[in-house]
């Protein structure tokens, strides 16, 4: 890679930069002359960048924070000033500087506590700049809270630990993912370093993909989705891993009952890089071998960081991700399936005011299922090859300006049967291989209009090119999907030819312009007002007609049949700080809709299905709820308790189609809608070597489907269902508990360990993930048959650091 | 293949979790009651097929105990639409209906029309022909389990795509049969082995494993694509439906309500052609 400098600036950028600092001109033609400081804030021990920190100059309002690499630049009117650097759980820097030039100024801040994690911070921001921001509905969290929560089987989870807050569910035990403010689970766009992970879960949803050890901090949009994200409706979560200690060579590890973990980090290249490596696996097929069980399941995964600092301008970072989860079932099928991920960047700062990035990434998810006794493989992906670059521009105090570009190719293979052995009584097939292109400009503006009033604006220009390749079936009508009034179902349309679309033809191109805006009016020093608009526009979706998102769901593109998901959300959230922001409270009210949400018609076939279409209805979704949120960020006891009332249902029409659709056309329960959540998370110190955490939730049993009637039919009792989702599970809740210990550290020992004991779900709550019913094979009766997954789990796990 | 991904699906949800079932008091919605016509004029190869009973009985709520209510005074009728004959299904009042005049016949379609309480009901069907299945004996390593006997089976699927079949297995003593159905989508004239095998319930002692000295009893039916269907996810509801299986449907067969549309009736009218066998485990 040809390393950059002010001189050498490509056409492109030089353009960009032309217009920008023309407007900048614009903007700054009144202010007295200004200058820049800019640099990076990092942690003083590892070296690690600090996103989101703060630097705020004293007896102004004036500040700004780092962003994801840890950069900053800030303008101000030339003078005398104090700087203040801070951020949550590190001891505050105060410089005093003399602005009468611009300079690059790196900061590096020392940890408040000496725990085991490598960052404890419990909330976000300082306030002044929280309440100012436009930012709304966002949740950032740091890895150390969430290494403080309580956890099941011992294993720290991130996922979970975001179950916590309000807006945010899971769709019980024993299913991975999120539902973000009534959304479904492919709403969500996850990116690891940037890279989409498709499948958030190992074991499904035991434990998330994400290792503990390799993740620096993560932020969740549930709302207000910046200009330089798209393709999902409900939200994104932005994961990023650490870089690696570029101070000292450091190993962190773990060993708990079903799982261990090892991270290695430390310097390259005298300080000038840095590298992680961590791995995890579980280990609890073993015993189950032992015990002579022929049922396994584990899993294992990789995580690699590695950077580089080329110059005082440029930076490049390398990560990876591979994750596995193995399954077996005696001699009837063994599986694998899991995410792999890769990811290169390079950071460069053109000028004390332009931070850039760019990042080529690729990522995968992969699956196969061996029926070993019918001796053949079905094996199904989606790849993505996705490069994007992105800018920055810090015009000054009151202007700020992101702009960049992206471009994703997939890659869709559905399925495919491979017979294994000559013997093999099944034919081979494979489904069409589907090819799309996702390409985006967007432009985000950050402004402060006054003292009070501060706005966040941008614009994104999305667009899909579904690409030929491959055979379309032509319907009768064009019909996929037909209604055949007189059995009162609907079936496949009539296939009346098909297409051949050449390789270098779009069979579909669609393209939305997705306006973004947040406005933030601070009250006073203590609260503000917010209300944001976003429109997103998503182009792929997964496809899953059964309760609970299983590994082997496929993604489907947009195209002739399915149209893009485009979504509207409005919020409103009034937000304030408590005696000196040792309490919070955040109150937030959404309205969201979601055009073209499909469902799926009864006895729908989605898995080695060549004509999804002939499988689904179009219809549309809204959600809407009001979020409650007070946390307490100081003292010994700090933790939250988040409400939330909220509602999330769809409609399916016939449409075209004929008939009335889905539960005769009426608005359903969507499986995400819970009227009520409600979670307390809390950690108690109470010395330097223990502390206590516990969670607590309530939440709405989930929508589901139950039995109306039975009749009798071919000697056995068959039962009649009601509408889709017209039921409830039982209410689900649970209570966890946690305690830390920290031995005394051995003098002149590096070496530092920490019990962690938990026990989750303390009062057994034997919370339903499934009810099912069916007739009692001995008694003709019929039951209904609760799964529940967790009844009371203890764990105990040995962190250790050196 | 829908059958072993669905087997694997109902698979996953038991990895998940070793006991952690138990069976809870729910209370459900009851809807209205229905017509249930289980009109199954089933053809064993080989015999004349004239015998045939058509059942009538109404739904139930759900958890109700105790046979279905039988429904008598039906005027039910079959036409052969292939030769216009009629066959009338004369009321025995105990719910059945029955001919003993009924002419099968493959490739034809047939009309069933049933009166009930002044509202008419129809369906119609074609009758396919069923392969030959051969029982080639017994095994433990071929099936699911290695511990567990099963009944191997074999046959050859005809050269044209589009067969749907249906095996009804009921092993002898128990309370109910166990059903499975496919198509040749993925084995299109292909030589087809089957096997039946029942697997040992460890949790409720509901499902024995077969023993020598058992015998189990074979039905193999050439069905329509159109019950195929209707089967399909019936026997995919059967036992209910697990965490990681579709959300459930009412699944609505193919005997429509003319008079009054939403009142169609549960249950099917099916026209086969069935092998029959059985096999005593050694």
């Amino acid at each position: 890679m040809s390393i950059s400098n002010k001189t050498r600036i490509p056409p492109l950028i030089k353009i960009c930069i032309g217009i920008i600092s023309l407007t900048a001109a614009i903007f700054t033609a009144n202010a007295q002359q200004s200058f820049t400081i800019n640099g990076s804030i990092t942690d003083i021990d590892n070296g690690e960048t600090l996103f989101g920190a703060s630097i705020l100059l004293e007896g102004t309002t004036i500040g700004v924070v780092t962003n994801e690499y840890g950069f900053y630049s800030l303008s101000a009117p030339s003078g005398q000033y104090n700087l203040i650097i801070s951020y949550m759980g590190y001891h505050s820097q105060v410089k005093e500087i003399q602005l009468n030039r611009d300079q690059k100024l790196n900061f590096e801040l020392a940890e408040e506590s000496t725990q085991l994690e490598e960052v404890v911070v419990t909330g976000d921001e300082p306030e002044t700049v929280v309440l100012r921001k436009p930012e709304m509905s966002v949740a950032k969290m740091n890895i150390g809270t969430v290494k403080q929560m309580p956890v099941v089987l011992g294993e720290v989870d991130i996922l979970k630990s975001l179950h916590m807050l309000p807006g945010v569910t899971n769709n019980g035990e024993g299913s991975g993912g999120l539902h973000v403010r009534g959304g479904a689970q492919d709403q969500n766009l996850i990116l690891l370093d940037e890279a989409i992970i498709y499948n958030t879960s190992h074991l499904f949803g035991f434990f998330s993909v994400f290792n503990a050890d390799a993740i620096k901090d993560m932020k969740l949009y549930k709302g207000g989705i910046p200009a330089k994200f798209g393709g999902r409706v409900s939200s994104v979560l932005d994961v990023r891993q650490k870089d690696g200690n570029n101070k000292n060579f450091e190993i962190n590890g773990g060993v708990g009952a079903i799982s261990s973990r090892l991270a290695v980090e430390g310097p390259l290249f005298k300080e000038k890089g840095s590298f992680l490596v961590a791995g995890r696996t579980s280990y609890a097929h073993l015993f189950l071998m032992l015990a002579g069980e022929e049922n396994r399941a584990s899993f294992y995964d990789l995580n690699l960081k590695a950077n580089y600092e080329l110059t005082d301008n440029d930076k490049v970072y390398l990560s990876g991700y591979f994750g596995r989860d193995v399954l077996k079932f005696g001699d009837i099928f063994d599986s694998y399936y899991g995410n792999s991920s890769g990811n290169l960047r390079w950071n460069h700062i053109f000028n004390d005011r332009l931070f850039s990035n760019m990042s080529a990434i690729v990522s995968r998810y992969n699956y196969k299922i061996g029926f070993d006794m019918e001796d053949f493989d079905w094996l199904a992906s989606i790849n993505n090859y996705n490069l994007k670059y992105d800018f920055k521009y810090y015009f000054n105090d009151r202007f700020k300006l992101d702009f960049g570009a992206s471009g994703i190719f997939y890659e869709f293979d559905p399925g495919r049967l491979k017979p294994t052995s000559s013997e093999s009584s099944i034919n081979p097939l494979v489904l069409d291989q589907k090819k799309a292109l996702e390409s985006a400009l967007y432009v985000n503006a950050e402004q402060k209009l006054s003292e009070r009033i501060s706005l966040k604006y941008g614009l994104r220009y999305s667009r899909f090119n579904r690409l030929g390749g491959q055979v379309m079936n032509e319907y009768l009508n064009d019909l996929p999907v037909r209604y055949n009034s007189a059995l009162g179902i609907y079936e496949s349309g009539v296939v009346i030819g098909e297409t051949y679309y050449e390789k270098g033809d779009a069979i579909e191109t669609f393209d939305n312009w997705e306006p973004r805006i947040n406005i933030a009016y601070q009250l006073n020093d203590n609260s503000s007002v917010k209300a944001g608009f976003s429109r997103v526009a998503q182009y792929i979706h997964l496809l899953s007609n059964t309760t609970s998102v299983t590994p082997v769901d496929v993604w489907a593109p947009s195209g002739k049949f399915i149209k893009p998901q485009l979504s509207n959300q409005y919020a409103l959230g009034y937000f304030r700080h408590i005696n000196d922001q040792a309490y919070s409270v955040e109150l937030e009210g959404y309205y969201k809709t979601v055009d073209n949400r499909i469902d799926y018609i009864d006895g729908s076939e989605l898995i080695g299905q060549e004509t999804i279409e002939t499988e689904i209805l179009n219809g549309e979704s809204r959600a809407y709820g009001l979020e409650l949120l007070f946390r307490k960020n100081k003292g010994d006891l700090t933790g939250w308790v988040a409400y939330t009332l909220s509602k999330s249902e769809q409609r399916t029409p016939g449409g075209r189609a004929g008939g009335l659709g889905i539960n005769n056309g009426d608005w359903y329960n969507t499986p995400y809608d819970r009227t009520h959540d409600v979670s307390v998370a809390g950690t108690y110190r109470l010395n330097e070597k223990w502390s206590f955490g516990t969670n607590l939730v309530f939440q709405t049993g989930r929508p589901v489907t139950y039995p109306n009637g039975q009749y009798e039919y071919e000697d056995i009792s068959v039962a009649s269902y009601s509408d889709r989702n017209s039921d409830r599970l039982p209410a689900y809740h649970r209570l966890d508990l946690s305690v830390n210990y920290q031995p005394d550290r051995r003098e002149n020992s590096r070496w530092k360990g920490e019990w962690v004991l938990g026990i989750y779900n303390v009062y057994n709550r034997k919370n339903a993930a499934s009810i099912s019913f069916g007739q009692n094979r001995e008694t003709g009766a019929n039951e209904a048959t609760r799964t529940a997954i967790f009844g009371i789990v203890p764990s105990i796990t040995y962190n250790f650091k050196f | 293949m829908k059958n072993y991904k669905n087997h694997f699906l109902a698979l996953l949800s038991t990895l998940l979790c070793i006991s952690c079932t138990d069976v809870v008091d729910v209370d459900v919605q009851t809807a209205p009651t229905r017509l249930v016509i289980e009109a199954s004029l089933d053809w064993e190869k080989g015999t004349q097929g004239n015998e045939q009973t058509i059942d009538l009985s109404a739904s139930t709520e759900f958890f109700s105990s105790g046979n279905a209510p039988i429904i008598t005074g039906a005027i039910i009728q079959v036409t052969d639409l292939n030769t216009g004959d009629l066959f009338d299904f004369v009321d025995q009042g105990n719910g059945s209906y029955y001919t003993d005049e009924f002419i099968p016949a493959v490739g034809h379609r047939y009309q069933l029309e049933v009166i009930y309480e002044d509202e008419t009901y129809i369906a119609e069907e074609t009758l396919f022909a069923v392969p030959d299945l051969t029982v080639v004996g017994q095994s433990k390593e071929d099936g699911f389990s290695e511990d567990d006997l099963e009944v191997n089976m074999t046959l050859i699927d005809p050269e044209e795509e589009g067969n749907s079949y249906f095996f009804k297995f009921w092993k002898r003593g128990d309370l109910l049969p166990d059903f499975e159905e496919f198509d040749d989508e993925f084995v299109n004239g292909n030589k087809v082995d089957w096997f039946y095998e029942i697997g040992e319930d460890d949790d409720t002692d509901e499902k024995e494993a077969f023993q020598p000295g058992d015998t189990v009893d074979i039905s193999f039916y050439a069905i329509s694509p159109a019950y195929l269907k209707y089967m399909r996810i019936l026997i995919n509801q059967i036992g209910g439906m697990g965490l990681f299986e579709s959300i459930p449907v009412s699944v609505k067969g193919n005997c429509i309500n003319l008079t009054n549309a939403d009142n169609y009736a549960h249950g099917y009218f099916r026209v086969t052609q069935v092998v029959k066998t059985s096999y005593t485990f050694e």
